[in-house]
Order: structure tokens, then C-alpha cells, then sequence
């Protein structure tokens, strides 16, 4: 029996962190109030300490005149917004082309995501149809993927491509299809370097779409699909009508994680990358090479500025939908 | 086509799509038993003759413990600051009422989200010379290990206190009551109540941490300039200048440093799809 409110031993001080003080609210204490604030307070001071600072740094540097000689001299040259108009039209000496390296990295993540959740969404369906044992079996095999850490693919990714001694272009010659691939450099120009790198990330990011999509897929109420069928509906009507728009909210969401994620990437590209990143640039390795290599700071935190911006567009749909979801908190 | 025709088909395609991800996994833990002669072949053998040699030519690297040490050192530490603090704020978060509760768990989840790619820049000139007052005596810069518990520490606290409210969320305070009516302290019924129901959702919790710190490459090579200072990420990128094309040792070294996390993966792997609401769990 759960005991009313007026039977129940009064909570003491500290604690009683975890009462639901709505049923409590007999003895009310300074300390009490304060516990929620005192509980949150750390949590509080490490977001100011380190995400806050850092923001107000970035939007600070950026407009700043900011290199190896300020940092060492402590100098402060504040330049409004010439870094910005420096990085976005005119293209510092020995820095790539911004507006090309923006370009590059939508195509990129456009490709990536368009590749990740086709093929995650025709996995979740494949899983559905496939016996017990081939189920079992490529739902390993796809763990194995997913967990692998992503330096580990990198690296695995280089061997597999190998020129000489990779199995890849063993492969590809071997099938004869292609013409003979032995030696073949796909570390030598960008597109080809981005063809590896698309299907290391593909293959890392698959596994959580299919196996989101099929959880999705599973929760979806026999009878609805049982009762179509009873009233004449064919196989595609089903789809179309009952488990798209079942499993659509959650597309939504792994559509627009995917946009965040291969937007903002770094390890895959600039580690698979090392020799000659130039023309594989985006975004974030851009910020790196022109931040910490070059120490042009201004111009990195102008460059940082404008991605978190394309960022927060991405972002408006997922604080929408937790603004929403906080009203039943 | 029939039934069984159909049947069958979709099988194959099963299989094969299980091969495609299987087969870079194999390839990995084949080269990394093959002897020196065997990988480096043009036609790929399938099956190595087992040698160890390349575990062992891996584990003799110059500052390979020291990498280990390093990895080991800053995962744990950012697992026990992570957990201590995102326990702190769970419990207000699953347990209490308070104004300004539904800014914070809104706070929390826009943190989870925070771009650590643009971040770097500023997170970078912000700490490079250790922290600012009264905290400035901790050993937190450049080139200095502890850096990387505090960069990992705020990378996962957001998701820490979102997974761990869950948890506490999904415990009946009802229990605890029922407990203390039955005469314990209320000390007494979260310790012998609460917590043990918690053990998974902590065990989870501080998975995610581990790998997250495990696996982290940018803020680890921006911020460890000497080598002893390297984790196993940094390491195993830069593996060409110590290891030349030695690709036996280089996946013996991918082997061993991707087992601890495979091992972990699998134990906390239906609760990242689940937790999908959640968000972020890619790292």
C-alpha cells in the first residue's frame, strides 16, 4: 500500500533528493529549495565554464585580428567584421577558397545521408522479411560495424584501399569488370578520396538507421496491418498507408541526426586525408588547418562562426521538437 | 516469381550485405595474424598461418604503454566526473520540481547537440594556458593530459544527465516508500532500493563515456603536442611514421585497441537504439 502523504516519514534534510516534493510540501526548508540548485549547480557552472566561455571566445576571436603575434603578446586588434569579409570574399593569401569548401561540404553530406538512410531504411526492410538465422547474422555483423571505433576504420579503410597490397583493388582486378586496378591510387585525387571516405562512413552509419528503423518497424501494431489485409488492402497499399507513416516521425529525426553528424565531420576526412587534405576540405578540417596548423585564429573562429550558424539551421527542427516534448515533462 | 524463389533471393541479399559488413572487420583481425610474408602478397591470403608476431612487434612500440596509460588514464577519469555530476543533476531532474527545471532540461539538450568541431578554436585558446583564477593551479593546458578529461567531461555530461534521468525516471518512488514504511531509513531505500534497480542504467551510462573518451581523435591531437602525451587514437593515426607500412602491426594495433570498446558495445548496444529520443549517441 502506498501511504498517504501524512503517514509517510517526514524526509530529513539532504536527504530527501529524490522525493517528489509535490507530495511533501509539509515541511518546507530553506535547504529543501535550495537542493535542486545545489544538485544542478555543478552541472550548471561546467556548461558556463566550458561552453559558455568558449562561445563567447569564438564570436570574440572572430572578430578580432588574430595570430601567432597576438597570441604570444597578449595584443587585442578588434576588426568588426573584416574577418568574415576577409574569409567569405576574398580569400587570404594560402587559404582555400571558403565558399568552395562550404559547397564541397554540403555535397558531401548530402551524399552521405542520402546514401546512409536509403540504404538503412531498405536494410530495416530487408530485416523484417529475412529468417530467423540471416537475421541474427546481419544484425552481428552490422554491430560489429557500428562499434568499431572510427580511427580503427580509418586506418582499416587505408589497407583495404591499399595502391599495392590493398584487397580492394585485388578484388575489383580480379573480377575484370573494371580493367585492371592493381596500383591504382585512390588517395591520389579528391573525388576518389571521398569515395572511400563516404563508404567508411556509410558503413559505420547504417547499422543505427536499419536498427532504429526495424525497432520502429516492430513496434508497429499487428491489427492495423491485419485489418487492412481483412478489408482488401494489397501489400503496397499497406506500406504506403500504415507503416510509412508509422515509422516517419523517427525518419525525421535519424534524417536530421545524419545531416548534423556528416555535416560537421572531421576524423574520417582529415585522418584519411594526412598527405594532401587540400582538396578534400570541409568545414571542420578547414577550421583545424587554418586554426591550429596555420594559427590564423581570427579567420578559423570567423569560419567556425559561419558553420555553427549552418549548424543551427539544421538544429531549429530538433529544439522545436524539444520544446514540444518538454510540455509533457 | 514463387514464394520460396522470393524467400530465398531476399536471404542472399541478406548474406551478402552481412558479408559487406563483416568483411573489412575480418580483413582487420586476418592481417593482424598473418606473418610479414603473407600481407604483403598482390594475391590477398584468406587465411593467416596465426603468428603473434604482430601483437607482439605492437606491444614493443616505443611509448606504446605510455598511450595505453594515457587512454586508460583520461576514459576513466571522465567516466567518474561525468557519472558524479550527471547523477547530481539526474535526480533533480527525475525527482524534484523547481523553477527554471524545464530551461535546464531544454539547456541539456541543446548541449548535447553543441558543435565540439567549431568549438575547438575557441575551447582551445580558451584552455591552452590553463584555467582561469582559482582553478589555475590544476594541471589543465597544452600539452597536458588532464586537458582531455575536462574536453571529454563536457562532451558527455549532456548526454549523461539525459540517459541517467531516464533511468531514475523509470524507478517507482513508490518502491522507496514501500520500503521506508517497511522501516528502512531513506538512506537505507535509495541504497538498497534505488541503486541496485540504477546498476544497469549506470553500467549503460558510463559505456557511453568510456567509448566516447576511448575513441576521441580531434581535441587529442590539437591539444598533445609530445609524444609520450599521445592517446591510442593519436598513436594509431600517426602509425605510419612509427610503424613505416607495416600493416601486420598496424592492425594488430587496431585489434587490441578496438576490443575493450567491442566488448562494451555489445553489452550496451540495445539500449543505443532505444535510446534513440535521446539523441547523439554517435558520438
Amino acid at each position: 500500500m502506498t501511504p498517504t502523504p501524512e503517514e509517510a516519514p517526514k524526509p530529513q534534510g539532504a536527504a530527501r533528493l529524490y522525493v517528489a516534493p509535490s507530495r511533501y510540501r509539509t515541511r518546507k526548508t530553506i535547504l529543501n529549495d535550495a537542493l535542486p540548485y545545489l544538485a544542478i549547480s555543478p552541472t550548471v557552472v561546467t556548461f558556463a565554464v566550458l561552453l559558455g566561455i568558449p562561445l563567447v571566445v569564438l564570436f570574440a576571436t572572430s572578430m578580432q585580428k588574430f595570430g601567432l603575434f597576438e597570441l604570444l603578446n597578449n595584443v587585442t586588434t578588434w576588426v568588426g567584421l573584416d574577418n568574415y569579409y576577409q574569409v567569405l570574399f576574398q580569400t587570404p593569401a594560402g587559404l582555400p577558397d571558403f565558399v568552395t569548401v562550404v559547397i564541397r561540404t554540403t555535397v558531401f553530406m548530402i551524399v552521405n545521408v542520402t546514401l546512409t538512410i536509403t540504404l538503412g531504411t531498405l536494410i530495416a526492410l530487408l530485416l523484417e522479411k529475412l529468417n530467423k538465422w540471416v537475421r541474427l547474422i546481419l544484425t552481428g555483423t552490422m554491430i560489429l560495424a557500428w562499434a568499431m571505433p572510427v580511427v580503427t576504420g580509418v586506418v582499416l579503410f587505408q589497407w583495404l584501399f591499399d595502391s599495392k597490397l590493398g584487397v580492394v583493388n585485388w578484388a575489383i582486378s580480379s573480377t575484370g569488370i573494371f580493367g585492371n586496378y592493381l596500383n591504382h591510387s585512390w588517395f591520389a585525387t579528391g573525388l576518389t578520396t571521398f569515395t572511400v571516405i563516404t563508404l567508411l562512413i556509410v558503413w559505420q552509419a547504417i547499422p543505427f538507421v536499419a536498427l532504429s528503423i526495424y525497432a520502429g518497424l516492430l513496434s508497429i501494431p499487428r491489427e492495423l496491418s491485419e485489418a487492412a489485409r481483412v478489408d482488401g488492402g494489397s501489400e503496397r497499399q499497406i506500406f504506403r498507408h500504415i507503416t510509412l507513416p508509422s515509422v516517419a516521425p523517427l525518419m525525421m529525426m535519424l534524417i536530421f541526426l545524419s545531416v548534423i553528424w556528416d555535416f560537421k565531420v572531421f576524423t574520417q576526412i582529415y585522418a584519411m586525408s594526412l598527405n594532401a587534405p587540400d582538396n578534400t576540405m570541409t568545414l571542420s578540417v578547414y577550421a583545424y588547418v587554418i586554426g591550429i596548423s596555420d594559427q590564423q585564429y581570427g579567420y578559423a573562429a570567423a569560419a567556425s562562426v559561419v558553420m555553427m550558424l549552418l549548424l543551427l539551421f539544421a538544429l531549429v527542427p530538433y529544439i522545436r521538437r524539444m520544446i514540444n516534448s518538454l510540455e509533457d515533462q | 516469381m514463387s514464394r520460396t524463389a522470393r524467400r530465398v533471393a531476399l536471404n542472399g541479399i541478406g548474406l551478402l550485405a552481412a558479408f559487406f559488413f563483416a568483411f573489412p572487420v575480418y580483413w582487420m583481425v586476418n592481417t593482424a595474424f598473418k606473418s610479414a610474408d603473407q600481407f604483403q602478397t598482390y594475391v590477398p591470403v584468406f587465411i593467416p598461418d596465426f603468428t603473434l608476431d604482430n601483437f607482439t612487434k605492437a606491444l614493443n612500440q616505443p611509448h606504446f604503454i605510455d598511450f595505453v596509460r594515457n587512454s586508460v588514464f583520461v576514459s576513466f577519469f571522465t567516466v567518474l566526473l561525468a557519472l558524479v555530476v550527471g547523477f547530481l543533476s539526474a535526480m533533480a531532474l527525475a525527482r524534484l520540481r523547481f523553477r527554471g527545471r524545464k530551461g535546464f532540461l531544454l539547456l541539456v539538450a541543446v548541449a548535447q547537440m553543441a558543435p565540439f568541431e567549431a568549438l575547438l578554436i575557441p575551447i582551445f585558446l580558451t584552455i591552452r594556458n590553463g584555467l582561469p583564477g582559482p582553478l589555475g593551479f590544476l594541471p589543465i593546458g597544452y600539452n597536458q593530459v588532464p586537458t582531455l578529461i575536462l574536453i571529454y567531461f563536457i562532451f558527455t555530461l549532456p548526454f549523461t544527465i539525459w540517459s541517467l534521468r531516464g533511468f531514475v525516471a523509470g524507478i517507482p518512488v513508490d518502491l522507496e516508500e514501500a520500503a521506508m514504511v517497511d522501516g528502512a531509513s531513506r538512506f537505507q531505500a535509495f541504497y538498497k532500493v534505488t541503486l541496485p534497480l540504477l546498476a544497469p542504467g549506470l553500467v549503460a551510462t558510463s559505456i557511453f563515456c568510456y567509448i566516447t573518451s576511448w575513441n576521441e581523435f580531434l581535441y587529442a591531437n590539437t591539444f598533445m603536442s609530445e609524444q609520450t602525451n599521445y592517446t591510442l587514437p593519436v598513436w594509431l593515426v600517426s602509425f605510419r611514421t612509427f610503424l613505416g607500412t607495416d600493416w601486420g602491426a598496424t592492425m594488430a594495433a587496431s585489434t587490441l585497441f578496438t576490443l575493450p570498446v567491442l566488448f562494451f558495445f555489445l553489452i550496451i548496444q540495445g539500449r543505443m537504439v532505444g535510446g534513440l529520443a535521446a539523441g547523439g549517441v554517435k558520438g
